[in-house]
């Protein structure tokens, strides 16, 4: 046990979304060295390309400004950004850790002043818009990016046009030869909280994401709402730029269904009802139509949940959508659906049809490089016991929750792992 | 509204006769909405509701046993596949329908068909001795120790004039391929699935026990089947009646045989072929490749992909027992078949099951579609192009 006094006391904290970026500040405010890993060319992930949160509707960016400046602030947190966690070995109080970090090609002399981008011609799919709109190949990640750098994409690397990017930057900043690097952490503790992703709504066939261009999906929607997305925040058709009156949202659209995710990620229903209101803001005369199995506005949020139900340009209809299809020469797209109240079969046309896809835990998909590995359920959740001492999850990595929740839960993370720096 | 009397010993009956999942159903309506029946109109379409059914089933609520509703489901799939909560839909549905049947009050459109399965080992009312006059003109081999695939020709394709054809394309390419295989002949039965899909429990036992005493007394290991609903039937029902043995669709085996070298195809097709995926080779059996192998290896042949495919493929409205329905024009599902061939250009709408042929032929004379579409089963565009 001698051995774990003098254990790293330094906490590697993996995923720079809401839950990793509490978590590192809790520990860092508390005295402890922290390191901080983030795939991304950027911090804030899934939440940063919110429009807005529920309850109260206020966009994402004021939060994250506050966490980014207790960051500059606090010389105890080095950020790593484009890197990822290779390989961890070792024990609580002293794990060793490889990361990989991926060439930026944009060194820190950057000022964000971006003579790169207007040097730029090729345009690449934006992933900060889920590819629904393209920047130049040399872009800033997003509008309010931290850390407030540019970013190359490697496809036009050996281009003529590289050359030109790197001439045109007056400080040096471009590093077109710039490789992928590793180096090791000593660290006592490791929180891992690299988030979720959306559920792949293509593999719901009959509702024919990817086919329907006017199906979209909730975190789509987002973007779509969103004053930096690609419509500059009107909410508009994607078959044809025209304005959306009638929205259709599709609950449980692959969730608590055996052959997609079993469970409720309890946050979709808030997040429709909450997307409801983005278009009837901006369009007075518009209405939202809701389909859902069971409304799960749990807690304190049944209030918002009344508040928007209330509404008489919002109507919730329960019963399980079928088969949507789409007129290839309108673009509308017709739900076929039982209303369970009346018994009746509707089929209803629609602008806009907006799938509310559920959370999957980013561990189901690359899971966490420890040996041994950390023990997941059978949906790729991190466990909370059982695990391994000194690695915990944080956030959407343990269960579906909302914003609010993973910074408690993050905090929680923090304080197990400044535990587990002391006792080993 | 009127009370409804509920029946606890229906509802166990039910339960009994198959239907062990039908509690759980949580009423989304999901399997209602993607039930092929909402594709077409009229009283079937307004009347059938899948979900409904399921739910006066779970309650043992009397008005399930019209047959308008009853007898409605294709057991297509559709529904059974996406249903959320992995709900056997297909297994209430023959379940309610044993409750009905069992007790002697089969639709009377359907005694005949029953009765005929009983007294003659096949559905179509054709006697016994004449299940192999298919075979005249061809050399049929004999199943024998000496062969090693037992070759099981649907009823439909040993009585129906028009799917005897099929048999015989079948034979020609097994031939052709080198395949070592033999049929029994006239001791053969009904494979039973439509019969238990109907809901007829006890001649399905009887039919499947007449052949698994027949095949294993021959020594049979090996089957290859001309329709792909005997093949889920011998892979999925009979086991469990001691019926164990490889089961193949034909398509299984001439793709094997394609790949392997031993069978090719040398006349030009030419031709557009669209391929209907039959609900029980695709949906039910798994198999989309083989049929769509076979048709690339064709030569000149345009595969033509129809709007519902794969896993989404439109039933033809001829499985569970429907082939036996009557269904006004407009109202069938074939017609919106047709159409959509006919909408891709297609000149051949191809399949491989012989229900399928069946009502896809009568869909196109309907539509009056004959000329602009031929309807074939894929063997017999296959084994047109045999040199």
């Amino acid at each position: 046990m001698s051995s774990s006094l003098e254990g790293n006391r330094s906490i590697l904290v993996v995923g720079g979304g809401m839950s990793g970026l509490s978590a590192a500040l809790e520990a860092a405010e508390a005295g402890f060295q922290v390191y901080l890993v983030e795939r991304e060319p950027y911090l804030g992930g899934r939440v940063a390309r919110m429009n807005r949160y529920f309850p109260k509707l206020c966009p994402p960016s004021c939060g994250l400004e506050i966490n980014f400046r207790r960051i500059r602030n606090n010389p105890l947190i080095r950020t790593f950004t484009l890197a990822q966690v290779e390989k961890i070995i070792g024990e609580a109080g002293n794990f060793d850790v490889t990361i990989r970090m991926m060439p930026r090609y944009v060194n820190e002399r950057c000022t964000g002043c971006g003579a790169c981008e207007a040097a730029a011609v090729t345009k690449v799919p934006d992933p900060f818009n889920y590819g629904l709109s393209s920047v130049m190949a040399a872009h800033l990640p997003h509008e309010f990016a931290f850390p407030m750098r540019y970013v190359l994409a490697p496809e036009i690397l050996g281009t003529e046009e590289a050359e030109k990017i790197k001439a045109s930057c007056p400080y040096g900043a471009i590093e077109l030869d710039m490789q992928p690097r590793l180096f090791d952490l000593k660290v006592g503790a490791v929180i891992w909280a690299t988030g979720w992703q959306p559920y792949a709504a293509e593999k719901i066939n009959y509702y024919g994401f990817g086919k329907h261009r006017n199906v979209i999906t909730n975190v789509l929607m987002e973007r779509l709402a969103s004053p930096g997305g690609p419509t500059g925040g009107r909410i508009l058709r994607p078959f044809d730029g025209k304005g959306v009156h009638h929205i259709a949202f599709v609950q449980c659209a692959g969730s608590r269904d055996e052959n997609h995710l079993p469970y409720c990620s309890g946050i979709c229903c808030l997040a429709s009802l909450k997307q409801a209101t983005y278009l009837l803001e901006q369009e007075p005369e518009a209405r939202a139509t809701i389909f859902y199995i069971d409304i799960r506005a749990l807690g304190k949020y049944e209030d918002f949940y009344v508040k928007v139900q209330s509404d008489e340009r919002v109507r919730l209809v329960k019963g399980k959508v079928g088969e949507i299809t789409e007129d290839p020469e309108s673009g509308v797209v017709t739900l076929q659906v039982e209303d369970q109240g009346s018994g009746r079969i509707l089929k209803e046309p629609f602008d806009l049809v907006v799938l509310a896809t559920g959370m999957v835990p980013s561990t189901a998909v690359d899971a966490i490089p420890s040996d041994p590995r950390v023990a997941l359920d059978a949906m790729g959740f991190v466990l909370s016991e059982g695990g391994i001492p000194g690695i915990y999850g944080a956030g959407c990595v343990t269960a579906p929750m909302d914003v609010a929740s993973c910074v408690q839960e993050a905090t929680a993370a923090a304080l197990r792992a400044i535990q587990a720096t002391r006792r080993g | 509204m009127d009370p409804k009397n509920i029946s606890l010993e229906m509802r166990d009956y039910i339960w009994e006769m198959g239907a062990e999942t039908l509690n759980w159903c949580m009423q989304c309506g999901l399997c209602t909405n993607l039930c092929p029946w909402r594709l077409v109109p009229g009283e079937t379409s307004e009347s059938f509701n899948i979900r409904h059914m399921q739910r006066l089933g779970q309650m043992g609520m009397e008005g399930f046993e019209d047959e308008k509703s009853l007898f409605a489901c294709t057991t297509c799939g559709t529904c059974q596949v996406n249903c959320p909560r992995g709900v056997k839909i297909i297994d209430n549905v023959r379940a309610m329908r044993a409750s009905i049947v069992g007790a002697g009050m089969a639709p009377g459109s359907l005694r005949p068909i029953l009765g005929s399965a009983h007294a003659n080992g096949n559905p179509w009312s054709g006697p016994r001795e004449k299940r192999t006059e298919w075979q005249s003109g061809l050399d049929v081999p004999q199943f024998g120790p000496d062969r090693e695939y037992f070759l099981f020709v649907c009823c439909h394709s040993c009585y129906d004039p028009r799917s005897t054809k099929i048999a015989k394309s079948i034979v020609r390419l097994l031939t052709a391929a080198q395949v070592s295989f033999g049929v029994i002949g006239v001791e053969e039965s009904c494979c039973g699935e439509s019969m238990r899909k109907i809901g007829d429990e006890e001649l399905f036992q009887k039919l499947a026990e007449s052949n698994i005493g027949l095949f294993n007394g021959r020594g049979v290991t090996k089957i290859i089947t001309t329709s792909p609903h005997c093949t889920w039937s011998f892979k999925n029902e009979y086991p469990a009646m001691g019926g164990e043995w490889e089961v193949f669709h034909y398509t299984e085996i001439l793709d094997r045989a394609v790949q392997q070298g031993k069978l090719s195809f040398s006349r030009e097709t030419g031709k557009r072929v669209a391929f209907h995926d039959p609900c029980y080779l695709g949906r039910h059996g798994g198999l989309y490749e083989p049929p769509r192998n076979l048709l690339k290896s064709l030569p000149g042949c345009h595969a033509v992909e129809l709007n519902r495919t794969r896993e989404m493929s439109l039933c033809c409205a001829g499985g569970g027992g429907r082939i036996w329905g009557e269904v006004p024009m407009g109202e069938r599902f074939g017609e919106l078949r047709i159409e959509d061939a006919c909408a891709r250009g297609a000149e051949i709408l191809a399949t491989a099951c012989p229900y399928c042929v069946n009502m896809l032929t009568d869909a196109c004379t309907s539509l009056g579609r004959q000329d602009a579409l031929e309807i074939a089963e894929l063997s017999e565009v296959l084994s047109r192009t045999l040199s």
